[in-house]
């Protein structure tokens, strides 16, 4: 055994080359771009005027520090998925910023400067309802966390605290504590029969006076936390305000230090577009202006100074931003600024505003603007957008890359083939003019060059816009359909990882499933490619497409079919329609199916084909897996049906083919000459099952491999004491899968391969199952243009790694004890565990945080795959399975061949002339 | 009524409002520091702890891109600035707690903990899984090394170039035949004839014909001599007739 692991080892080393990435290659032909998530609490560092730093807690979980002036990140911390993770609030003194997590059960001190952590504490566990600050003296010390009853909680930096509990509809209980001992000083109870939410309707303005707003009775109800033990009601309408039906008023106050009360100066929202700045004055409240229209407001304090800064509609394109004294309500002098509405994004959702002071004394700002489809933009006076995050990236569901357009040039020497033959003449001229024409364009280019060549190297612009986008040499520039949660498309370029364009869907269902389809490529100039969005809610099934142009991102002319049944299943036909548009067939809950498009060309096909169109569905809630036929008008039907009884396993995940995968090796040569074939049928399905009894000892994994046209079960495993979450790779003629081994408390590999055998129909399936020492995120195979080149598994793994592991180590045809014939066939002896190289990481040092999903693609070159990793971040690289067998490598050593050529060209005129002399001095003799 | 059913239940409350008073100015003394009461975790939660070192480097340079996985991403901790970290919330069992960062590479632990909360620390091993190779806990991960993710680019060196075996080969008969003649004096009949005795000593069976002679008289018809005489006296006619 140990000789064998030796031997292994030693084979390891052997071939440790492939796949690695030399240190020269860092950010050659590799980029990553990291996320945040949607914000949900920002706070500016404000402990000097120079900071830079703006801190982020967001809604996936992620803690982060950016820098204002780029937008890149300082540092982030990224805790556990889900509830456990969730940040309840963010709360930030000098230097330090704390969180509380999970509901309330953690409080986490954090260093903002090198993001640290200071320490951290365990709480009881209650539901988290409100924190805040507690200072005395003007000294911020403490923290009071409110995890049980009572929602609220205030301190006006006289040493008190107060806690606000509620019995919605009766009556609001107060408990005042002592900070110093936490002993109870009082506590009462205030009839409040109206109120059923501290947090949605109230605020302490001012010295500790409650304020409360009441859609109902359109007024505001206030108490003096220190003496009254009533409410008194003010009607809005006293105050000369009128109240939008059906909108809950929204008040906003600021507390500017923790140590002292909040100002008395608060925000009244009254109408989704009207603010009232208001002030209390001796328990009267006047009114100090009146914003309407306007969008958002905010308040911020520099020094001394709280300024309000309110975001009011300019035009269809542009907002505008202008700050006002908090105190008197005036307008500030120079201070608006202009934020450029995107007709492709959201509207402005979130106003954060940085303050601070000029040498002059007088108040200068930036605003960070935060819009529904989570883009951050950071703006500096007078309106200069300094950067902008697209944070909707942070949560990529699906992707494809498309194919860049030839140039205008390429594509008119296109278009003159493309043609019909119109005289012999006109064919002549035409070429001629074409070839004038890339003539014309090489000039340019060399122009291009030298004028670049004289201007220093950083003035160079290599600026990426839908103009200069054109097809390289070799097809390795794509452009990558990005299609995020929040409903916004994002096209990117793959060579620099620029955004191209962006298109935000404003009516997508909070729970929508996505799936992307490439219509047409960029192959048929000149109809523009085309992409197809399905999107589908999970609740009701019902779907919408959204039709568009993947280069350009503009919503085609062509408009989509309207969908009134659910849809069950979408497949993408081979068959094209007259415009090189490739047909979607839609299934609905009638099992009627519909196609897109639907023109009489494409009808006319379908009738003709329909004898051979066959799909599947699958009812994971019956454990039901059916096959379906297409008949000639369009209806379906059953074919046949396994069912996988419910209350034994369930359907986890149904794996196809990819259909644009070529397989062009046949079979594998074996060590006595003779071939083993490869099963290879496009139509086989794997279906993974898990079953529904979770204990340790009982539970199982099974796997059924069925043909999807006929239903026929080709090959069934089933791995004992095994549980998911379970990944799986479905290629050639091989399926890999990952589960959890709750025997052994260890990832496990199992590959399965099927083989026809030495002659055809003669089926033979192979089964070889390993250790991984690792967890895995996601798993996806290399993809290359004709399949020769050998296939590498790349796994996502926790840690932010993505392995890139020859599907050589997962053969089932390692043998346990080596022959003759296995070395002939480069077979690796069989060891029990996979081993991590960190020199098979692809991504090097550039992790890809909660990685979600890999991409792969194949590019024009056999040699080169293309991989997207997409997640928190998005890293895209590409890789050589099998080496760069059919390009130069980028190290190659031109300096090496070219001097060793001039050497011996030099050494034959040497030798030449030396040997005249020779035997001109001979013949002398 | 409901207002007076409130009292009791508001004074159970009273117990359970945390309001927890922790210093902002004496940070280093920790949560402890403040005289605050930290309760215990509920019942069937429990604590990891333990310190992850980088032999040196400062750890304000590592513990920001640093966190702690329990058992996968299924429970997270962070690296406080002075190394240590707790993963708090975590149900008994066995885990495997690995630190995670881009650049150092740490051993993953294995660690069990009972039902009533006892701790123990042992190697990862996933082939035998039930052996107990013990490590302290709380656990002391070092760092045993920077990640190595890169390969070395193959340079071109003259040394590379010399030792090349087919360069050697080609270069070590080239210095036979150009110092041997010199070394040794063939003039010498006496010499020459040691030679040929050494020579014969090497081809024990003179009648045996030689395969490459052989060869060459199958293919030229045997009308020509044999190589060696081509080779040998070859050369000078070539020569001058040039």
């Amino acid at each position: 055994m140990a000789k064998l692991i030796w031997l292994c080892l030693n084979f390891v080393i052997l071939c440790s080359t492939v796949g690695a990435v030399f240190e020269d290659q860092v950010g050659k032909f590799d980029w990553r771009q990291q996320y945040v998530g949607k914000v949900l609490f920002s706070n500016f560092d404000a402990q000097s005027q120079s900071s830079k730093k703006v801190i982020v807690a967001t809604e996936n979980n992620v803690f982060a520090s950016l820098n204002i002036r780029t937008g890149e990140l300082f540092w982030r911390h990224v805790d556990a998925i889900g509830p456990e993770g969730n940040i309840d609030a963010l709360l930030h003194h000098g230097q330090d910023a704390l969180l509380v997590v999970g509901d309330g059960r953690l409080l986490r001190s954090w260093e903002i400067n090198i993001g640290g952590l200071n320490w951290e504490i365990v709480l009881d566990s209650g539901s988290f309802q409100s924190a805040c600050l507690i200072g005395q003296q003007d000294i911020v010390k403490h923290v009071a966390v409110e995890t049980v009853d009572y929602q609220s909680v205030y301190s006006g930096g006289n040493g008190e605290v107060y806690v606000l509990g509620i019995v919605p509809h009766s009556h609001i209980a107060i408990v005042v504590y002592s900070l110093d001992d936490g002993e109870i000083i009082r506590q009462f109870s205030v009839e409040a029969p109206w109120l059923s939410n501290i947090q949605a309707s109230c605020a302490v303005i001012g010295e500790g006076m409650l304020t409360c707003a009441d859609s109902a009775t359109v007024s505001l109800y206030m108490l003096d936390l220190e003496s009254q033990t009533e409410m008194s009601q003010i009607p809005l309408q006293s105050l000369g305000l009128e109240v939008t039906p059906d909108f809950q008023p929204v008040l906003r106050s600021t507390q500017p230090n923790a140590a002292r009360p909040p100002l008395s100066e608060f925000f009244l929202q009254v109408g989704p577009e009207q603010h009232l700045l208001l002030q209390l004055n001796d328990g009267q409240i006047v009114t100090l202006r009146d914003f309407n229209p306007a969008l958002l407001v905010s308040f911020a304090t520099t020094g001394e100074k709280t300024i309000a800064a309110v975001m009011s509609p300019k035009n269809t394109t542009a907002c505008s931003i202008n700050l006002f004294s908090a105190e008197t309500g005036r307008r500030l002098l120079d201070t608006t600024l202009i934020f450029p509405l995107d007709p492709n994004g959201g509207k402005p959702e979130e106003l954060y505003v940085q303050a601070f002071l000029k040498k002059d004394d007088s108040v200068g700002y930036r605003v960070m603007v935060q819009t529904e489809d989570h883009t951050l933009t950071f703006i500096q006076q007078p309106g200069r957008v300094m950067w902008t995050r697209e944070e909707a990236l942070s949560d990529v569901v699906t992707m494809e890359m498309v194919d860049l357009p030839l140039t205008g040039t390429q594509a008119e020497l296109e278009g003159e083939f493309g043609k019909k033959a119109d005289g012999l003449f006109s064919m002549v001229l035409k070429r001629l003019s074409s070839q004038l024409i890339l003539l014309q364009a090489w000039i340019s280019h060399l122009w291009k060059l030298f004028y670049d060549a004289r201007k220093p190297r950083s003035q160079v612009k290599n600026e990426v816009t839908i103009e200069n986008l054109s097809r390289d040499e070799f097809n390795l520039q794509k452009m990558m359909v990005m299609v995020t949660a929040s409903g916004k498309l994002f096209g990117i370029d793959s060579k620099t990882g620029t955004i191209v364009w962006r298109h935000y869907l404003d009516n997508i269902p909070a729970n929508a499933a996505f799936k992307l389809m490439v219509q047409r490529t960029t192959a048929h100039f000149p109809h523009p490619p085309q992409c197809t969005l399905l999107i589908k809610d999970k609740d009701t099934g019902l779907a919408t497409l959204h039709v568009f142009n993947p280069i350009f991102g503009k919503k085609s002319h062509v408009t989509p079919p309207a969908m009134p049944q659910p849809i069950l299943q979408s497949l993408m036909l081979p068959v094209m329609d007259q415009d090189y548009a490739k047909v979607l067939l839609l299934v609905d809950d009638q099992y009627k199916v519909s196609a897109f498009p639907s023109t009489k060309n494409v009808l006319q096909q379908l009738q003709e084909i329909a004898s051979t169109i066959f799909f599947y569905l699958v009812d994971s809630s019956q454990g039901r897996l059916s096959g379906y036929r297409l008949r000639t008008d369009l209806s379906t039907e059953l074919i046949w049906e396994v069912v996988v009884p419910t209350e034994v396993q369930k359907i986890v995940s149904v794996k196809g083919k990819r259909p644009n995968e070529h397989v062009h090796s046949q079979g594998r040569v074996m060590g006595d000459r003779s071939v083993l074939y490869k099963y290879l049928n496009p139509n086989l399905l794997a279906v993974v099952t898990e079953s529904t009894d979770t204990h340790p000892e009982r539970s199982f994994m099974g796997i059924l491999l069925i043909d999807g046209v006929t239903g026929r079960i080709i090959h069934e495993a089933v791995q004992r004491k095994a549980k998911g979450p379970v990944h799986i790779v479905h290629s050639e003629n091989w399926v890999v899968y990952e589960y959890w081994s709750t025997k052994s408390r260890r990832n496990e590999f199992s590959v399965i391969e099927l083989y026809e055998g030495m002659e055809l129909y003669n089926s033979t399936v192979l089964q070889q199952s390993y250790i991984f020492p690792s967890s895995i995120s996601t798993m996806e195979a290399t993809l290359t243009e004709k399949g020769i080149t050998s296939r590498h598994l790349l796994i996502g793994l926790p840690s932010g790694g993505i392995l890139s592991l020859p599907k050589m180590f997962l053969d089932p045809r390692r043998p346990e004890i080596v022959t003759e014939q296995s070395r002939e066939e480069n077979l690796i002896p069989y060891a029990p565990e996979l081993l991590i190289r960190s020199e098979w990481f692809i991504n090097y040092n550039q992790t890809v945080t909660r990685v979600r999903g890999i991409y792969t693609a194949p590019s024009g070159l056999e040699s080169t795959c293309l991989v997207v990793a997409y997640g928190l971040d998005i890293y895209q690289t590409r890789v050589y399975p099998s080496k760069q067998f059919d390009v130069l490598k980028d190290d190659y050593d031109y300096m090496l061949i070219s001097s060793v050529l001039l050497a011996l060209f030099f050494a034959t005129m040497i030798s030449k002339r030396l040997a005249e002399v020779k035997l001109l001095n001979r013949a002398w003799r | 009524m409901l207002h007076r059913d409130r009292i009791p239940l508001l004074w159970g409350f009273l117990q359970a409002v945390l309001v927890v008073a922790l210093g902002f100015a004496d940070m280093e003394t920790g949560p402890g520091g403040a005289g605050v009461s930290v309760q215990q975790p509920n019942g069937d939660r429990f604590k990891i702890e333990g310190r992850a070192v980088v032999p040196g480097v400062k750890t304000q340079d590592w513990v920001s891109s640093a966190r702690i996985f329990v058992e996968g991403e299924e429970f997270v901790g962070f690296v406080r600035t002075d190394g240590s970290f707790a993963v708090n919330d975590v149900p008994s069992g066995s885990y495997v707690v690995e630190v995670i960062t881009p650049n150092y590479r740490f051993e993953p632990v294995r660690v069990d903990i009972t039902s009533k909360g006892k701790m123990r620390a042992r190697l990862v091993n996933y082939i035998k899984t039930s052996e107990v190779i013990r490590q302290p806990y709380p656990l002391q991960i070092r760092a045993n090394g920077p990640q190595t993710y890169f390969m070395k680019r193959e340079t071109w060196g003259w040394t590379d170039f010399l030792m090349n075996p087919m360069v050697m080969m080609m270069v070590l008969p080239l210095l036979i035949i150009v110092l041997l003649p010199k070394v040794v004096n063939t003039n010498d009949p006496e010499m020459r004839k040691e030679m040929e005795q050494s020579m014969n000593m090497l081809n024990p069976n003179p009648e045996l014909p030689d395969v490459s002679e052989l060869m060459t008289k199958l293919f030229s018809g045997g009308s020509k001599p044999s190589s060696k005489a081509v080779t040998s006296k070859g050369t000078r006619p070539a020569v001058k007739r040039r």
